[in-house]
């Protein structure tokens, strides 16, 4: 795979949100629309003990890639109701278009005692263009489950003629808390789930992607598209603990294929794209989005401090 | 209106004569028969801690099969333990509802987690015994039956059962918190799933009882027992708040059915209250039927639930 970098196409800090200066634009993942591409992405505010909660906005950018048309921060979805699933934050949002409609795959924050958090995925469905909203329920569709025992999160759904198809991330430890960590650190690993509707799921069971850093590793925010016969998957991974600072351990982008979407291979060498020696995505890529738009492929990512930054874009390069 | 004739308190955890793990309540009593004793699971308590929670620990009390007020055995040690950090019952385990499949036992349970808005949520668990019910095993780290769009929170008080060739687990599901000023309430009501195996459940997602205590009462122990030809429910319910006032507080509900689907409650049937004085002189609460050797009793708790024991009721007649 052959990415060539365009930049950093959204700055936080240039706009505002909420009437403070916009802080965090995480997880863009992108709509193609008539007239523009929309990017759903999650930002930041505090609530009244300091303490931050995840909101959904978007930007929109025409059609190339090359604007910035609008960037919408009215509310689109709200956040939950007392001691639902995502009371504290959505982070991140998947968005779909399905006859129509734009279904919204969340995942929903709330917050815990013994751990910081806990996530699950919720659903919510759109009518005017992702403008706004409407949750199917008050609960997730996926969640928890005997084998997958929390965090269950970061959904990325396609449709094809065979149904839906979801790859999300699942918890598998919360480790102890050691000197470098201030809080419980956690372990995820990327599932996946088939679906004849988008509502109903069935997991299928277990970690998809093997590890490559160890058995630790954390691995997020999977984005797969298909291109001619072959599926390839983005995602991102880093070590479990002291990856906030170190940028040896923080978030790298990984990259597996799989032509049957059972078994994958693992091909991080050949994800084509690396941090930059300098700037805003030098010392961390994460959260991935790939999407096709005309006849170009793009890539939507974070960089430094989880998306703090904003996010860039990369455009995929002919195949030789 | 039957007519249960009450035989008393049978075990009082209070008094210092047992381990500490199991100094107060003795919640929710389950029963599994053996040739020469019951054994009564319950959920007991250590005493609370700094900051005044309490933890649920899984427990038994055998009683002798040919006098039921004779205590031959306590558990030593809880049967089941607490979750891993993180998991969905790291901090109780309660109530638990056991049925034997084949040589093993299972125990539906529902775990305890702490949260930030809220002061807990629950999800049912299930753990496997293969030593007759002395010590279980989880099954996975995670719920068997978890949160969905129309069951958001609080799933818990299961009841497990085998009526023909399905598995039935009915349980309550909460509704909506109640913000209390500051101290969330949940309003919480029954339900039932079905299974093949008892491990992957189809919920109904409806409510099987009506209210009638107004739009937050709260239903609990949804205790099913097949008997001429009807499915006779024992229940509790009770006002969403101010319910530790005794005229607020659980008393026993009784609904009947012909499929299990459709109940008709029926209150003024059920035959059982408080006393006028004594141990169940203020609530009444977590019924369980069963038969033992031609005879129908019932367990149930009294004040504080559970508090200071569960007793023993008999029936005078039959459930028809």
């Amino acid at each position: 795979m052959n990415w060539r970098k365009i930049g950093r196409i959204f700055e936080p800090a240039r706009h505002s949100f909420k009437g403070g200066v916009m802080e965090f634009a995480q997880s863009p993942q992108a709509i193609v629309l008539n007239d523009c591409v929309r990017i759903y992405f999650s930002t930041r505010t505090r609530d009244t003990q300091g303490t931050y909660l995840s909101h959904i906005a978007f930007a929109d950018f025409d059609r190339k890639m090359e604007n910035l048309l609008r960037v919408h921060t009215d509310p689109i979805i709200t956040l939950g109701s007392l001691g639902t699933f995502d009371e504290h934050g959505i982070f991140p949002i998947n968005v779909v278009k399905y006859e129509g409609k734009v279904y919204a795959f969340t995942c929903g924050w709330s917050r815990r005692v013994s751990v910081p958090v806990e996530t699950s995925i919720g659903l919510a469905v759109s009518r005017d263009d992702g403008l706004t909203f409407e949750k199917i329920g008050s609960g997730p569709i996926l969640t928890s489950s005997l084998q997958e025992p929390f965090l269950v999160g970061d959904p990325f759904v396609t449709i094809d003629a065979d149904g839906w198809h979801m790859w999300y991330i699942y918890g598998t430890k919360w480790m102890k808390i050691t000197e470098r960590e201030t809080s419980p650190a956690r372990v995820y690993k990327i599932g996946f789930a088939t679906s004849n509707e988008g509502i109903e799921w069935s997991k299928r069971a277990g970690q998809l992607i093997p590890d490559r850093l160890n058995a630790d590793e954390c691995q997020a925010l999977p984005t797969v598209i298909k291109i001619r016969n072959r599926h390839h998957m983005y995602f991102c991974y880093r070590e479990a603990t002291d990856f906030r600072n170190n940028k040896n351990r923080g978030y790298r982008i990984g990259y597996s294929y799989s032509d049957d979407l059972q078994n994958w291979v693992r091909d991080d060498g050949n994800s084509g794209i690396q941090c930059s020696t300098e700037g805003w995505d030098s010392d961390m890529m994460c959260y991935p989005n790939v999407f096709r738009c005309d006849d170009n492929i793009h890539l939507l990512y974070n960089g430094n401090e989880f998306g703090r930054y904003g996010f860039g874009l990369a455009s995929l390069q002919a195949q030789q | 209106m039957f007519k249960w004739v009450k035989r008393g308190k049978i075990f009082d955890p209070t008094g210092g004569a047992n381990p500490p793990w199991m100094s107060e309540f003795a919640q929710a009593p389950c029963v599994l028969k053996f040739d020469n004793f019951i054994r009564v699971y319950i959920s007991c308590r250590p005493p609370p801690d700094a900051k005044g929670q309490y933890e649920s620990r899984s427990a038994f009390v055998d009683l002798n099969r040919k006098n039921l007020l004779e205590i031959v055995q306590v558990s030593q040690t809880p049967t089941l333990s607490l979750g891993l950090p993180g998991t969905f019952d790291e901090f109780g385990t309660y109530p638990t509802s056991v049925i034997r499949n084949g040589i093993e036992i299972r125990a539906y349970y529902g775990g305890w987690t702490r949260c930030e808005s809220v002061p807990f949520n629950v999800a049912i668990g299930l753990a496997v015994s293969q030593d007759q019910g002395v010590t279980f095993n989880r099954v996975g780290n995670g719920p068997v039956l978890s949160f969905s769009i129309d069951e958001p929170f609080v799933l818990s008080g299961p009841k497990i059962r085998r009526f023909g060739d399905l598995w039935q687990l009915f349980y309550i599901a909460g509704e909506r918190w109640l913000p209390n000023n500051g101290k969330p309430e949940p309003v919480y009501r029954i339900r039932m799933a079905t299974s093949n195996d008892g491990i992957n459940w189809t919920k109904h997602s409806r409510d099987l009882i009506e209210r009638r205590l107004g739009t937050d009462e709260c239903q609990a122990s949804p205790d099913v027992f097949f008997s001429n030809g009807r499915y006779h429910m024992f229940f509790c319910y009770r006002h969403g708040l101010d319910y530790r006032n005794g005229n607020r507080g659980y008393r026993i509900g009784y609904a009947v059915s012909n499929d299990m689907t459709k109940w008709s409650r029926d209150d003024s049937r059920a035959g059982i209250d408080v006393s006028l004085e004594g141990w169940d002189s203020e609530m009444i609460s977590y019924p369980h039927v069963f038969e033992l050797d031609g005879e129908i009793f019932m367990m149930y708790l009294g004040n504080q639930v559970g508090r200071f024991g569960f007793g023993l009721a008999q029936l005078n007649g039959s459930l028809t």
